[in-house]
């Protein structure tokens, strides 16, 4: 999948804009018909759209023929998994299509912590394993002279989060809220 | 030199077939290369757990463009009206 137009935030905000449009109407009366409420149909809706940009910035993206009925699909499904089973409020984190060992690990303070202390390592790092974006465009936006400089700065990036998650490993349960 | 090229490829599944099979073979060997391969898998999930706050938060920007924006008015409006059916 070619997801070059998802490069920047500007992209991303007309790409979300243009889902809501499409398929949020039909998400909203799903959830109305259910018993739902417009807060939780816009819950629903948003971690629906994590999941769908998820999918399509994923490096094995299938090809999705109706974007409308595949939102409306997730929704349902979140829906059914954080609501109808009682389970109300339940983090997305909770939800995906793999399991993820230690998921919960990654617990808002050691994220604040990254956040504040490594925000652009954290912003170079997402732009690699989590958009996906082709290296040329992570050097471009990041402002590295070229695929190289950008390739090292990822490893450096990993390097030094992963220090801070090992000298944070034995403190796990100082993490746990 | 440090481990985190040969365990980020190895984990991501861009290593070479003989490359991995050494690999695998140092792993018995040296408890060191497992902790560093368990921490940078946790690694991995922080990453992700931090992406995913931060297009929700695009996401949730979005939301209020929609509710608030000129070009944009009678969207939500329309929303709120399905949920006044039921």
């Amino acid at each position: 999948m070619n997801n070059n137009r998802l490069s920047t935030v500007e992209q991303r905000e007309a790409f979300f804009v243009a889902l809501y449009k499409k398929a949020f109407p039909n998400v909203a009366r799903y959830i109305a018909r259910m018993g739902g409420n417009l807060e939780e149909a816009q819950d629903i809706f948003q971690d629906a759209l994590v999941i769908y940009y998820e999918k399509v910035a994923s490096a094995q993206a299938e090809i999705i023929v109706s974007e409308k009925a595949y939102l409306l699909g997730i929704a349902k499904r979140l829906w059914l998994q954080h609501y109808k089973a009682g389970l109300k409020n339940q983090p997305l984190n909770d939800f995906d299509i793999e399991v993820v060992p230690d998921e919960q690990l990654a617990t808002n303070k050691l994220l604040h912590y990254l956040e504040t202390a490594g925000k652009k390592c954290m912003e170079l790092l997402k732009a690699y394993y989590y958009d996906h974006l082709p290296v040329g465009d992570v050097a471009t936006l990041f402002g590295y002279s070229g695929t190289h400089s950008a390739t090292v700065a990822k490893y450096k990036c990993l390097e030094k989060v992963r220090e801070t998650v090992k000298q944070n490993s034995l403190n796990y349960a100082d993490f746990i809220e | 030199m440090n481990n985190i090229k040969a365990i980020d490829d190895y984990l991501l599944g861009s290593m070479a077939p003989g490359d991995k099979l050494l690999f695998e073979a140092n792993m018995l060997l040296n408890n060191d290369l497992v902790n560093d391969m368990e921490h940078q898998q946790n690694t991995y999930t922080v990453i992700r757990q931090y992406s995913r706050q931060k297009i929700k938060g695009e996401i949730v920007a979005v939301q209020k463009i929609l509710a608030t924006a000129p070009q944009h008015m009678g969207f939500m409006d329309r929303i709120v009206n399905l949920f006044k059916k039921y």
